[in-house]
């Protein structure tokens, strides 16, 4: 295929990853571009046969980082939020029939999303390129250029913060009934 | 030596991610076989992974953005 016609195939995936580092359309679609706009440039440094996709989307990340994120932010200590499982947290405080996978059914996916949103810029990153676009940890590492250690540290820290705003909306919405919530 | 809750909480992701190799995809498999808490953690946290996929994965880009992608690859 034709280096232009495969890069297309990527546009959504690649659209919808600028949306979650930007959290902005116009700035999504200047990022995505931008981000071919540079791909056609370079293109004589794409190995044919090598995945097109995470290569783009390592471009798109640098040019987000150089653009939107000058002071690049260490990863947000876990101790701040300590170690939190959804799982184990429904499983003590909430009643009936307790924290079955069901309950992720009665989550609406835009509450999702803003979830995301909420997170800092190097989690919602790994997020977007590990469960949403389903990048294996070691092409993750190659993308944003660190040990694979790092990649699952992220990953481990951004579900915690994730599992914490999602538990918090369920207990806040009624998802879930809770049996006298700690604070 | 066979895995305690612990030693199977602490490759949940992993295992979720299908990043284990087969030797500890095993070793968790056979904690499972006596601990029905891990399995739904596991559910769980599978659940959860599948969710944030779904959620946003609808996402398409607006039909001007292509036709402009478009115009900029063939130049």
């Amino acid at each position: 295929m034709p280096f232009a016609d495969e890069a297309i195939t990527h546009l959504d995936a690649l659209y919808r990853g600028a949306m979650r580092l930007t959290r902005d359309p116009e700035k999504a679609q200047d990022l995505v571009q931008d981000t071919y706009a540079r791909a056609l440039r370079y293109q004589h440094s794409f190995q044919a046969g090598t995945n097109m996709k995470a290569w783009l989307f390592a471009i798109m990340r640098n040019l987000f980082w150089d653009r939107f994120q000058k002071n690049r932010q260490e990863d947000v200590s876990l101790d701040e939020i300590g170690e939190f499982g959804l799982f184990d947290r429904m499983r003590d405080e909430v009643s009936g029939e307790g924290p079955e996978a069901a309950v992720l059914d009665k989550i609406a996916r835009n509450e999702v999303v803003e979830a995301i949103e909420k997170l800092s810029p190097l989690h919602r990153e790994i997020v977007m390129l590990v469960d949403v676009e389903g990048f294996a940890y070691r092409q993750a590492a190659e993308i944003l250029q660190v040990p694979i250690g790092t990649v699952m540290s992220r990953l481990h820290r951004a579900r915690q913060q994730l599992q914490k705003d999602l538990y918090d909306y369920a207990v806040d919405s009624g998802i879930v009934p809770t049996i006298g919530r700690p604070n | 030596m066979a895995w305690d809750c612990e030693d199977c909480v602490r490759r949940l992701d992993q295992m979720v991610d299908k990043e284990l190799t087969d030797t500890d995809v095993k070793l968790i498999e056979l904690h499972f076989e006596q601990c029905g808490d891990c399995i739904k953690r596991y559910d769980f946290q599978q659940g959860l992974k599948r969710l944030i996929k779904v959620s946003c994965e609808g996402e398409r880009a607006p039909d001007s953005l292509r036709a402009r992608l478009r115009e900029i690859l063939q130049r």
